[in-house]
């Protein structure tokens, strides 16, 4: 099957990998302003490469950084010039077909994610993303959000805190406190 | 209303440091190696804080936060609050840090909890090598210049130091082939891709027993008992005896301005740790001489290392900074 | 007689039996969850273990080690998220046969190749270990350029759809493999001069972004869409399948061996090489590759739990690790008291035996537990996407951050993720990135070495190139597989005679 010729909504019948997603010929929305940026990074790390070591040897810490971002730079052009030679695809849209709402609520809550993680804790952050995902995305009620969220972050917490003792961020949370206050209950019991 | 606001604030810090101090720990402590899992720091971490943890009658979670050389975990150590829950479980890397340029701050910007042990390092070489000892091996390498390739771990490591040592004796060329560590490179060594290596007794041990590499030196003042009939290299290079005794080391730190009761607190436990006698075997069968050191003369035997390895990087030609920019004496 | 009874020391006590079939138990868990490694559960075990005496705690270690490896095909081919990354060349074809509601006959399949493949590596370790680790040895680090360069070709059968882009993505992977404080000369490289780079970009936090993140991301396209039903009546493959995909097994099998005994080299290039080999040899695979090819799963499966076997021959016979979790579990050997290197064999050939043992138990765990529950395990994929996109994004951050601990890699897996979303939109393969990553410092470490050992002089190095054999022959299967690969010599070929025509 020719990867233009799917009929599925995304043009990614999700076998992701071995045969990605995009059409042969046409350019979908936002494919060159992909395209250009990549060209953009990669001579911006071709320069950065340049500045390990320069020229020095072949033998340096730059040497191969600098030939692998040459690489880099010279596919991510042809891929450019390739990509603006191309016809757009007629009935895409970058907000429809590339970016749809969903992506970008759910992209920006990963970016809260991330930024809040340090300051707020592990656990509060998490639990807030998890519930607001579950509600906006199932379009649940908030009672099965909250106990489907609270639930499976709780089995989460149990496991990589207490069984794999990964020290998540605590945060506001006084994680070691509770903890040493399980213990000490277990222990004395 | 504001000396009231200080007062209280006062009084709150002083009454935390106290109770801190009573019922410590009353969580459990994260101890940071700064190595990754299964190499010698972690193994000798692993090794020791159970025993720690068990004399301080608390519990101890250790977890690996790699990169930069170790500057990574120390600079974490010191990003948390001073209150002896974060401990830093590292090797001797931190004492170069200044002078290569890697940090800021080293382990004299932090109270050692314990020192605890110190490895010896030797010069290992291929079996098919045309030399056995010391000297054999620089005549030899007069004779070639150029044409021995030695293994290196890295400016600052144990085999840019030792050799360093070894070129402020004699002039002699090699060829250096970087490794990144130890262990890849005695891998290297029995496979042919390296002549010589200097490096810490405990990671060459069972492969010189095994006959798969030769030693050719020890570096030391005194004979080893896990290498009887191996001559210390003092006998054959004087002066080595300015740099000797050195070598690679492990310890547990803590942040400056840690209260002193906690710091003592961790200081007994991690002491009453080293004796165990299970990490005592681990560490002689290792080669690892056990020193288990706190306060003054932890103090001592660091900045010892500090000078004398900051030095001799520097005479060497790779330091970023003069130790003098930092006060560091010459040894 | 005596290596008989270490060896069956496993089979008559079964406080230890239970012990490795629980390690396997949780093995497969650990292995399926994105954010959970093998690595991390071996390391906690060493402090959990500590008190306890040896065999158990080895016996544990190898369970979890061996289940891990396998486990991390079930996620791959129920969400296309790898569990581990030695399951990446799984989810290609695995997932497409997920899709197709066949989730039940592709773990089968898997199962029954992991355990074929486990059962080669254990025969090899145990019968052939000395000769196989002297012939690692002999791998200089001129071999190893060739071998990751070998890899690099890999490019070509990982992305079917352009392959310049194939390229980009490659050489992108190689690049985020240096990024870091270097470790041999400790210059920075990409940094731009924050110290938090220092450490460099994680693999796992890579592999988890791209294949996790994006692929939940992109999983909202479709939130309504419903969701496959999986058949599951026919789980256990049948004889003649098995007796088709034999031949291919094996092959794969010994590619995995011989990849993991090598020091720095495991079970990921092992199944992606293999993956590789399969698409190669195989003539009428049963559906083509990246659609749901049988053959796709057989030969990644097999070579990855083959490597296991292969990583335990340096450990044993030298004291050399095979891959990150032999390393760890050579310094729980020390914990215990034992002193592993090459005297260990000599000094206690029991412990040698006793392992193999474990292993063989743990490789039938494996069969028990991967043809029994799976119908626990498709009804993740039944679970509305409502529900299992946050889950699958919560445990993907706290995968990226267990990895070290560091929230630097939280930021590195969610912009991987960001970028894997519109990679796959605009059609840039994946599997190229993740492979350059794999073989960034295998590609530069040795690169450097071999002209350091040369002295930088070029003629030495390509002479040395035809003065090994080791070396030549790789080179030959470079030239080889560059040939009958790409279609650059197609392409040149035909310029030359439409040249010759005109």
């Amino acid at each position: 099957m020719q990867q233009q010729d799917r009929g599925d909504a995304d043009h990614h019948d999700g076998t992701a990998d071995a045969a990605p997603g995009g059409y042969g010929d046409r350019r979908r929305p936002g494919e060159l302003a992909f395209a250009l940026t990549m060209v953009a990074g990669s001579a911006v790390l071709v320069w950065n490469a340049y500045g390990i070591s320069g020229f020095s040897s072949m033998s340096s810490a730059g040497a191969v950084p600098l030939a692998l971002t040459a690489v880099m730079a010279l596919s991510a052009l042809v891929i450019a010039l390739q990509t603006l030679r191309r016809r757009r695809v007629a009935t895409e849209t970058l907000v429809r077909d590339i970016l749809p709402p969903m992506v970008i609520v759910l992209g920006l809550g990963l970016l809260a994610f991330g930024l809040l993680l340090e300051p707020l804790g592990f656990v509060p952050t998490a639990a807030l993303f998890l519930v607001g995902a579950i509600r906006i995305l199932a379009r649940c009620r908030w009672r099965v959000a909250l106990s489907v969220g609270l639930g499976s972050l709780l089995v989460i917490w149990l496991v990589f805190r207490l069984v794999f003792t990964v020290l998540l961020p605590p945060g506001l949370l006084p994680e070691a406190e509770l903890i040493g206050a399980l213990r000490a209950l277990m222990g004395g019991a | 209303m504001k000396t009231f606001l200080a007062g209280l604030a006062l009084l709150a810090v002083t009454t935390t440091a106290a109770l801190a101090a009573d019922d410590f720990p009353k969580k459990e402590i994260q101890g940071v190696i700064q190595w990754g899992a299964g190499g010698s720091t972690d193994t000798v971490m692993r090794a020791v804080t159970p025993h720690a943890a068990e004399a301080l009658g608390g519990s101890i979670v250790m977890q690996n936060k790699t990169g930069g050389v170790g500057a990574i975990a120390l600079r974490y150590v010191q990003s948390q609050k001073a209150d002896g829950y974060t401990l830093l479980m590292g090797a001797e890397n931190p004492q170069m840090y200044k002078v290569l340029g890697l940090g800021s701050e080293d382990y004299n910007d932090m109270i050692p909890i314990n020192v605890l042990a110190r490895g010896v390092p030797m010069f290992v070489a291929n079996n098919d090598a045309p030399y056995s000892t010391m000297s054999e091996f620089v005549d030899y390498a007069k004779a070639h210049p150029g044409e021995v390739r030695v293994g290196s771990t890295g400016p600052g490591g144990l085999t840019s130091i030792v050799l360093a040592m070894l070129t402020s004796q004699v002039d002699i060329e090699f060829t250096r082939v970087p490794y990144d560590g130890d262990g890849p490179a005695l891998t290297a060594l029995q496979g042919g891709a390296l002549d010589v290596m200097p490096v810490v007794l405990g990671a060459g041990i069972e492969a010189v027993k095994a006959g798969r590499m030769k030693v050719i030196g020890l570096v030391d003042v005194a004979e080893n008992p896990l290498l009887p009939g191996v001559e210390p290299i003092t006998k054959s290079f004087p002066g080595f005896a300015n740099y000797l005794p050195w070598g690679p080391f492990f310890g547990v730190f803590v942040k400056k301005g840690t209260p002193a009761p906690v710091v003592e607190k961790l200081q007994a436990a991690f002491a009453e740790g080293a004796q165990n006698p299970d990490f005592q075997k681990l560490m002689k069968d290792r080669g690892f001489i056990v020193m288990s050191l706190a306060g003054d003369q932890a103090m001592e035997f660091l900045d010892s290392y500090r000078s004398t390895s900051s030095w001799l990087v520097h005479d060497a030609g790779f330091a970023k900074k003069s130790p003098e920019e930092f006060g560091i004496p010459k040894p | 007689m005596e290596t008989l009874l270490a060896f069956l020391t496993i089979f008559t006590q079964p406080e230890l039996l239970l012990l490795v079939g629980l390690g396997t138990f949780a093995g497969v868990y650990v292995g399926a969850i994105p954010g959970l490694s093998v690595t991390m559960a071996v390391s906690i075990l060493i402090s959990f273990t500590f008190s306890w005496p040896v065999y158990p705690a080895i016996a544990l270690m190898i369970g979890i080690y061996m289940g891990g490896v396998y486990g991390g095909s079930r996620t791959a081919i129920l969400l296309n998220i790898p569990g581990a990354p030695s399951a990446i060349a799984t989810a290609m074809d695995g997932y497409p046969m997920a899709q197709r509601g066949e989730a039940g006959e592709a773990i089968g399949i898997t199962t029954v190749m992991s355990f074929l493949g486990g059962f080669v590596g254990i025969a090899v370790l145990a019968l052939a270990a000395p000769y196989v680790s002297d012939f690692a040895l002999t791998f200089q680090p001129r071999d190893y350029m060739l071998l990751a360069v070998l890899g690099i070709l890999l490019v070509g059968s990982l992305s079917s759809g352009s392959l310049i882009k194939g390229i980009f993505a490659g050489a992108l992977g190689l690049v985020i493999g240096c990024v870091g404080m270097d470790p041999l000369t400790f210059d920075e490289r990409f940094t731009f001069g924050v110290p938090l780079l220092q450490s460099g970009i994680s693999f796992i936090a890579v592999m988890i972004g791209m294949f996790g993140v994006s692929e939940a991301l992109l999983q909202l396209h479709h939130l309504q869409a419903p969701v496959v039903r999986q058949k599951i009546d026919r789980i256990v493959p049948h004889w003649s399948s098995l007796r088709r995909h034999l031949p291919l097994s094996l092959q794969s099998s010994t590619i995995g061996v011989l990849i993991g005994a090598l020091p720095g080299t495991g079970g990921d290039i092992a199944a992606l090489m293999a993956y590789d080999h399969a698409k190669r040899v195989t003539r009428n695979p049963s559906r083509s590759f990246g659609t749901g090819a049988i053959e796709g799963l057989v030969a990644p499966e097999s070579a990855n739990n083959a490597a296991v076997g292969g990583a335990f021959i340096p450990m044993m016979t030298l004291g050399i690790p095979g891959d990150a979790v032999t390393a760890i579990m050579i310094g729980a050997l020390y914990i215990h008291g034992l002193n592993p290197g090459p005297m260990l064999m000599v000094d206690q050939p029991g412990m040698f035996w006793f392992i193999v043992g474990a292993l063989v138990m743990a490789n039938v765990f494996i069969l028990i537990f991967g043809l029994t529950g799976i119908r626990i395990f498709t009804k993740i994929v039944e679970i509305p996407r409502a529900f299992l996109i946050p889950l699958i994004l919560l445990l993907s951050i706290v995968g990226a951050y267990a990895v070290n601990n560091a929230v630097t890699d939280v930021y590195w897996m969610l912009g991987f993720g960001l970028l894997g979303y519109f990679m796959r939109h605009y059609g840039y393969p994946l599997g190229p990135v993740i492979l350059g990553v794999i073989l960034s410092r295998l590609l530069d470490d040795n690169w450097r070495r071999a002209i350091i050992s040369e002295r930088g002089d070029l003629g030495a190095f390509f002479g040395g190139l035809f003065s090994s054999p080791l070396s030549t022959v790789l080179l030959l299967v470079i030239v080889a597989i560059f040939v009958s690969q790409t279609p650059l010599p197609r392409l040149l070929a035909a310029r030359l005679h439409r040249h010759r025509a005109a």
